[in-house]
């Protein structure tokens, strides 16, 4: 598994003159904006094109219009969902990481017990969980809970993967030198390991938050009373294409929101490139 | 101004009868034999040798990050690892190693936060400002290693390596991973460096004309197995500067190292081709080590 750098966060020279630094900046953000906009655009005038032109049944296909159409006119109904769903999302992100750094750091700080634990870890990610979304909502109920405890064991492993290989891609030879004057494991663990894990526990982040909304629609749909899995389940039964279509719309762009708030942390707080070993 | 192994003055790091060996897929093959060596108070000693003559292997043994197999070595009348723990050995490696998230200030008092047991203190920067000074980067303290060149980030490693006073610098190779240009100018650095700090070092280098430059003695080291064959002292004056490099002195001894280098490489092909086709080395046996010792006619000091 590798580590994602972000070039981005690579700095620029000091030297540079601010007025022209911004208008670098504003180059390089049109051109970084641009492609994926215009083929964004291209490709729902097409869509468009085609179910009018082969006059698709709206319950087959329904063209973008139509689709814009439903999410105006039930944009209350689905805010309230999104609502839901996000809640879901962001409690089971969350506990995923802190499970997920956990287990990397108990792994790497307790060599004997990780090397107990790491077969377990990996023998756990290959059970298909999804099978596992009946059984939560038997002990858990329809709400919440069962949705985080799904998005947990999902989501854990990526972050738990990419932060332990943080911890252990550290230099020996720094680590002989903190030895040499007499650091203690936790001494390295805590001034080197760790930071040296960031950029590759935010990599795993990013992972771990899209199958957090994969997750939290695979839990309702499993079961639930409300929010947006629940939703396109609802409505695909009754035919209601262009709602299930405005559902997934509102899923994207939550799982957008979700990715693009880690990046920004990640470009705001881990601003070196990893120490490549 | 030679010193010769035999002056009054107890040497400052001693090494009798190293061996060294490690165990690959069941086999032991012997990565150093037989090495003595003695560096005296303020000396400068050079290893050089060929790749796998084990002189990387000798350094981390002189610097207690490997126990010998066989033999004694003393640092400052200690072991190795009593002189580590005494802090009396700075350790300077090919690559800086600094910590990419701090600068360099920050990476120079690292460890003499963890040797002091605290965070930060005005003590520790104010000491580690003065290394950044003695190194020459007073001006860089605030940049991250990643605004650094290569030279500036092993100076940031060697004023990190003394930060904490020690005695001895071992230094690995130190400017292996520069350019041609910026090595001259760290040779001359490290020298000015050594006449100031008086340290004892011993640098681990696989160029002739570097350690032709800095040492007082240069180790010549042959592999297979890794063994000293000659201790050649350079007759060179100190203070030495680029000038040295044109000096006759400086011809005679690169020559030597040359040729004593070439001697060594030859015999190593020589007893490889003699081998049996599995390749490295086995452990020898006690009486075929002693007659080959004879027969490569070894220098001890």
């Amino acid at each position: 598994m590798t580590a994602i750098v972000n070039q981005e966060t690579a700095r620029a020279p000091a030297n540079v003159d601010a007025e022209a630094k911004r208008a670098t900046n504003r180059r390089a953000a049109w051109s970084r904006f641009m492609p994926p906009l215009a083929l964004f655009v291209g490709v729902v005038v097409a869509w468009e094109a085609v179910s009018r032109i082969f006059r698709l049944p709206e319950f087959v296909l329904p063209a973008p219009t139509a689709i814009v159409e439903v999410l105006i006119a039930h944009q209350a109904s689905l805010a309230y969902a999104a609502f839901v769903t996000s809640q879901e999302v962001l409690w089971g992100f969350l506990l995923s990481a802190v499970i997920g750094a956990g287990v990397a750091l108990v792994i790497a700080r307790f060599a004997a017990f990780g090397r107990a634990l790491y077969p377990l870890v990996v023998l756990f990610q290959n059970v298909p969980k999804v099978a596992l979304a009946p059984l939560f909502i038997l002990w858990f109920g329809f709400d919440l809970a069962p949705k985080v405890v799904l998005i947990v064991v999902i989501a854990f492993f990526p972050v738990a993967i990419n932060m332990l290989v943080g911890l252990q891609t550290v230099d020996a030879n720094l680590v002989a030198l903190m030895r040499s004057v007499g650091a203690s494991r936790n001494e390295i663990l805590m001034r080197i390991q760790i930071p040296n894990s960031l950029p590759y526990l935010m990599a795993g982040l990013k992972v771990a938050v899209t199958l957090a909304v994969i997750g939290a629609i695979v839990g309702e749909f499993a079961g639930a009373q409300a929010g947006l899995g629940y939703m396109i389940q609802f409505a695909s039964t009754q035919m209601q294409t262009s709602l299930v279509f405005a559902a997934l719309v509102e899923v994207s762009v939550l799982g957008m929101l979700f990715y693009y708030v880690i990046e920004w942390i990640e470009g705001r707080y881990i601003d070196w490139m990893p120490a490549v070993a | 101004m030679t010193v010769s192994p035999g002056s009054a003055t107890q040497p400052h790091i001693l090494a009798r009868g190293v061996c060294v060996d490690f165990t690959l897929a069941g086999r032991v093959h012997r990565v150093l034999h037989d090495v003595s060596l003695s560096v005296p108070k303020g000396g400068f000693v050079s290893l050089i040798g060929p790749s796998g003559c084990g002189k990387s292997t000798l350094l981390k043994v002189l610097a207690g990050l490997l126990a010998p197999t066989a033999g004694d070595v003393s640092v400052a009348g200690v072991t190795p690892i009593e002189a580590v723990r005494q802090r009396r050995i700075g350790i300077v490696f090919q690559e800086a190693t600094l910590l990419p998230w701090k600068n360099a200030l920050d990476n120079v008092a690292l460890l003499m936060e963890v040797a002091h047991g605290r965070r930060s203190s005005d003590e520790i920067r104010g000491r580690a400002a003065d290394m950044l000074r003695l190194v020459g980067l007073e001006h860089a303290a605030e940049k991250r290693p990643a605004q650094l060149s290569g030279g500036m980030r092993q100076r940031v490693s060697i004023a990190r390596a003394l930060a904490l006073d020690p005695e001895v610098l071992m230094m690995d190779e130190p400017f292996g991973a520069l350019d041609a240009i910026t090595r001259e100018e760290m040779s001359a650095f490290l020298l000015e460096i050594w006449q100031r700090t008086k340290k004892t070092i011993v640098l681990v280098t696989h160029s002739i004309d570097e350690a032709a430059f800095l040492s007082r003695k240069v180790n010549v080291m042959a592999a297979n197995p890794g063994r000293i064959i000659e201790a050649t002292p350079i007759d060179l004056p100190y203070p030495r500067n680029e000038e040295s490099y044109a000096a006759p002195e400086f011809a005679r001894a690169t020559a030597r190292l040359r040729r004593l280098l070439k001697e060594g490489h030859r015999e190593a092909v020589a007893m490889s081709a003699a081998e049996p086709p599995q390749g490295a080395r086995p452990l020898l046996e006690e009486g075929e080590s002693t007659a080959q010792r004879a027969a490569t006619g070894e220098v001890s000091q």
